[in-house]
């Protein structure tokens, strides 16, 4: 029997959305006579900006803020699935804003550019001996989006980036520069997760570590065997997570720990006529039944060998995602995750839900940043829906969403969502603080769009 | 041989980036008077044609990509391969750029580019000028 590794498999799961796509949200570009148009990285946002500001320095925006008056959104790498960014008025590019700005060998935190590339910090903070001490999948988007997001990587002990942050400097609307540290823990907590409502942040000190190693294993097993014994597995990994296969009795498996192993991999390349039956176990062949789909993709996930590979901790945690999607997650409380999860699955199998993308399951560290999707006293199951950019998302993701709302979940604030400010207050105990905070700072809103307006009922 | 001669193009090319976006934080002086111009932050709808800023940006976005050749991209300097892509004329390149192509992201990770700044950096990676 041929052995295929969970990368290949997850290839050809992505090739198999590929063919499946149907229509998109493409923008359909003129002779850019004005401003060209602004989408995000999957396509499923775009807008007319009136123009952009490509800021060069924190001094050149602060004057800009407090000598126009118009709206202005700020833009990182636009990577965020939700309307975060469109605006007619002014986009603030601070991608220029970037690298390492001043470091400390002793208490291992550096101050970073805001438009910093993740991706682009790992060899840098590693040169200085350190390493930050935990990453997102997706290692493009800037350090101020993914703060401002509250995006996260994977860890029961582990927090948000955002929680990462021991102070930063954020330039608000009205063009007043404010340095934000521990000495105003209210403060802090709210302006780590802004969601770009509070103002620009132009640089951030972050908490880092002493630069380190990591291994990860990946294999697959069935879903229902991992999610027995998933609070224990998640303790026993510095990170551990799951890609539940749908029409599949299994997962996908991810464990990473630290290690002094020599960098170096392990793993068994597919071979290319494993593709054929990967993709058929996929749906691609004629219009099977779940049951039968079912059978196939088991088959084929039995088959997936374990692999193994170490390197420092930047290239391990993060990756580039070469293969264009759109995303939805939310946040529920970690001991009503598997149930939740459960739920999702039998439900794309029930009824049908034409889709091949993998689901994504994991814990996160609870933090107290105000719209952290973490906010509280314990830890929290994310769970993440995907399909394919070239594919309309919202039957799928309308679908799935209520099942999230059913186990009191929180949105990501860079994901498809469709929650306001009626839903959000309820959700987030300190979200009618942020509104308060955010028409103090921006009294006369112009950092809002239509998204951030049903988001804080301005 | 064609492959030296690639890696050498592209070494020099990214060595003129380099230092082009070491000067690429002054205005001109030829910009109108908008909004933003006498603070020093640039907007790209007013840019000239010097091209040092666009370079500035490429640096920081296409080259991501464009470089390494990263997702297929095709790699900066390879005229056979842009060449391909300039049969279909500038209105369609530009449209691709801007809405995004297979990997490539709209506006390839450039969100202060404008229509200028991407004629610029296509014809710089495609060996055009």
């Amino acid at each position: 029997m041929r052995k295929i590794s969970r990368r290949s498999f997850l290839a050809s799961s992505v090739k198999a959305a590929l063919f499946s796509g149907v229509g998109g949200f493409a923008v359909k570009g003129g002779a850019f006579a004005g401003s060209v148009p602004w989408s995000n990285w999957s396509g499923g946002q775009t807008c007319q900006p009136a123009g952009r500001y490509d800021i060069g320095s924190e001094d050149q925006l602060s004057s800009l803020l407090k000598k126009t008056s118009g709206a202005i959104r700020p833009v990182g790498s636009s990577h965020s699935f939700s309307p975060l960014v469109p605006t007619d008025g002014h986009l603030i590019v601070i991608d220029r804003l970037s690298g390492i700005l001043d470091y400390d060998s002793e208490t291992k935190q550096a101050t970073i550019g805001a438009g910093s590339r993740l991706g682009d910090l790992g060899d840098p903070l590693a040169a200085i001996g350190q390493g930050m001490i935990n990453l997102p999948d997706i290692d493009r988007q800037t350090v101020a989006g993914a703060i401002a997001t509250g995006t996260h990587g994977t860890g029961v002990t582990l927090q948000a980036l955002s929680a990462c942050v021991a102070s930063l400097r954020l330039v608000t609307p009205s063009g007043e520069v404010m340095d934000i540290d521990s000495t105003n823990q209210d403060l802090l907590h709210a302006a780590r997760v802004n969601v770009g409502a509070l103002g620009i942040v132009t640089q951030v000190t972050m908490q880092n570590r002493e630069s380190y190693k990591l291994k990860k294993r990946e294999w697959a097993a069935p879903t229902e065997d991992i999610l027995e014994n998933f609070d224990e597995l998640a303790a026993s990994h510095r990170h551990f997570e799951i890609f539940p296969l749908v029409y599949s009795d299994y997962s996908l498996v991810l464990s990473i720990d630290e290690t002094d192993e020599p960098i170096g991999q392990i793993e068994v390349e597919a071979v290319p006529s494993d593709d054929a039956s990967i993709a058929e176990s996929l749906g691609l062949s004629d219009n099977p039944t779940p049951a039968e789909r079912r059978q196939m993709s088991n088959a084929t996930a039995s088959r997936i060998q374990a692999t193994e590979s170490v390197d420092v901790s930047h290239k391990i945690l993060s990756n580039v995602r070469n293969s264009r999607f759109n995303e939805m997650e939310y946040s529920v409380a970690a001991e009503v995750g598997a149930e939740c999860l459960r739920e999702i699955l039998k439900t794309i199998y029930d009824e049908k839900i034409d889709v091949q993308f993998v689901l994504e399951y994991r814990y996160v560290g609870a933090d107290q940043d105000w719209l952290s999707m973490s906010y509280g006293e314990h830890s929290h199951a994310t769970i993440s829906i995907h399909r394919m950019a070239s594919a309309d998302y919202r039957p799928y993701f309308n679908r799935i969403e209520p099942i999230f709302w059913k186990y009191g979940g929180r949105p990501h604030w860079g994901k498809v969502h469709s929650l306001t400010h009626k839903e959000l207050s309820g959700l987030y105990p300190r979200f009618n603080d942020f509104m308060d905070l955010r028409r103090e700072l921006d009294p006369h809103g112009r950092m809002l769009n239509p998204h951030l307006r049903d988001l804080f009922n301005a | 041989m064609k492959a030296l001669l690639l890696r050498m193009f592209i070494f020099r090319m990214l060595a003129l980036a380099s230092i082009l976006g070491l000067l690429s934080t002054s205005l001109s002086a030829a910009e109108p008077n908008l909004p933003g111009n006498d603070l020093g932050v640039t907007n790209p709808s007013m840019s000239d044609s010097a091209g040092s800023e666009a370079m500035a940006k490429w640096a920081r976005s296409c080259a991501l990509c464009h470089v390494t050749g990263e997702a297929n991209a095709p790699v900066v300097g390879d005229t056979e391969e842009w060449q391909q892509r300039l049969q279909k004329g500038e209105a369609a390149l530009l449209n691709n750029v801007v809405n995004g192509i297979n990997s490539m992201p709209p506006l390839g990770y450039c969100m202060s580019c404008e229509a200028a700044d991407f004629r610029v950096m296509i014809d710089f990676m495609a060996g055009v000028k």
